[in-house]
């Protein structure tokens, strides 16, 4: 499989193959970031695809020095997301969730028993409420380390924060989501 | 080293992401074994952070990622699998060169007939230098040896047509004919019962008539006709 900076250069060559690499290669992860954010399945739509057109228009400004792509990537879909949630804030209603919740990616569906794959779907939904109750910076920090995988410094890079503030909303955020997840119901397994 | 509860809540992250130092580290546990609360928010916290590690992600919309090529590098029909393999049948199959694609075709399998070539039948043996040259050699007698039959059919019939229709007699065929010997199919046998014997063996050049008339075994008259006929 190509890095993505050699399919970055692949797409300034005129190469659309390369793009649709990309693409393919990076919609999921796009999309789970602004649905968790949005909490809406439309709006992560329409923001990934937002996403990848303003990264298919700025793309020749992307240095490989600067960063890795998936970075790139992920600041600026958490730089539409922020956009996107200044312009609906009279329009969003606490917790909005859409009633039909996209499904998980069972990739590992044959090897968990039917209880097992309900508890997680179960999860997922009760997770998705928990976030909309959080404040945008601190399910922003949460989201991005613990259901996107980023690490420290990445989420710093995206963010562009201090290292101490990064640790402090992930921590802030996690301990309040335990609590809004506990008074829901939730109890941890 | 001291610590607190307050300590432990500020630095539950990095203690259970494994940042912290390790004298830090060890001072939080200590901590944790006597104080309740703090265990408690450590089990909590802890158990949510690893049920969201194995969340798996949540499946994007079919139609997202056409959309996004769509909205990107446009619209175009796209191949899958074998069929990318033969993107490029459209572009040869235009009209301007339709003509020639059915020349070559008609030019390969007239070529492929006449050489006796069977794709049905081809082996790898049959590939080799001395079995092309052998095939090529037999194609070419039966070729003439057709040819010349044809001719001397040709001949059987005017030979026919001129008895049934009194005239004068055929003039002596002044033609050269080939000096080989053929034998015809199976039909022929029949032929030859029907006909009468020549006349006059002068007015048939190199015995062609004669050879069409007598009725021999097939395969040796068709064998040493061939054989005499390019010595």
């Amino acid at each position: 499989m190509e890095p993505d900076a050699q399919l970055v250069q692949e797409c300034l060559r005129g190469e659309g193959s390369a793009w649709e690499e990309l693409v393919r290669r990076h919609t999921r992860r796009v999309f789970n970031l602004c649905y968790r954010f949005t909490g809406n399945s439309t709006d992560a739509q329409d923001l990934s695809q937002e996403v990848f057109l303003r990264i298919y228009r700025t793309l020749p400004s992307y240095k490989p020095a600067f960063g890795a792509f998936p970075t790139w990537l992920t600041s600026v879909t958490r730089n539409l997301l922020v956009d996107h949630y200044r312009r609906t804030r009279h329009d969003r209603m606490t917790d909005s969730i859409d009633d039909a919740m996209p499904v998980l990616e069972e990739k590992h569906s044959s090897a968990r028993t039917p209880d097992k794959l309900a508890e997680a779907a179960e999860l997922s939904v009760q997770l998705q409420h928990g976030l909309a109750r959080l404040s945008p910076e601190l399910r922003e920090a949460v989201i991005l380390r613990d259901l996107q995988g980023l690490e420290y410094n990445e989420i710093q890079s995206v963010l562009d924060v201090p290292e101490g503030t990064v640790k402090s909303r992930i921590n802030r955020g996690r301990i309040e989501l335990a609590r809004i997840l506990g008074e829901m119901g939730l109890r941890p397994a | 080293m001291d610590w607190n509860c307050k300590n432990s809540e500020e630095r539950l992250s990095e203690y259970l992401d494994g940042k912290l130092a390790p004298a830090e580290a060890s001072a939080f546990a200590m901590h944790a074994a006597g104080c309740p609360n703090c265990a408690q928010l450590i089990s909590q916290v802890g158990s949510l952070i690893g049920q969201m590690h194995q969340l798996e992600e949540i499946a994007e919309p079919p139609q997202l990622v056409q959309s996004i090529l769509d909205a990107t590098i446009g619209p175009r029909t796209q191949k899958a699998g074998w069929t990318k393999w033969f993107t490029w049948v459209p572009v040869l199959w235009q009209p301007r060169f339709a003509m020639g694609i059915i020349t070559v075709a008609a030019s390969l399998a007239i070529v492929l007939h006449t050489s006796g070539v069977t794709p049905g039948k081809i082996k790898r043996a049959d590939l080799s230098p001395a079995s092309l040259v052998r095939s090529a050699n037999r194609q070419v007698h039966l070729t003439y040896a057709r040819s010349a039959k044809f001719v001397n059919d040709l001949r059987v019939v005017y030979e026919i047509q001129s008895r049934l229709q009194p005239g004068p007699e055929p003039s002596p065929i002044s033609t050269p004919m080939p000096q080989q010997q053929t034998q015809p199919p199976s039909t022929t046998p029949q032929q030859k019962s029907e006909k009468d014997p020549p006349r006059d063996r002068s007015q048939v050049q190199g015995g062609s008539m004669y050879a069409v008339l007598m009725p021999v075994n097939l395969s040796d008259g068709l064998t040493a006709t061939l054989t005499r006929s390019f010595q």
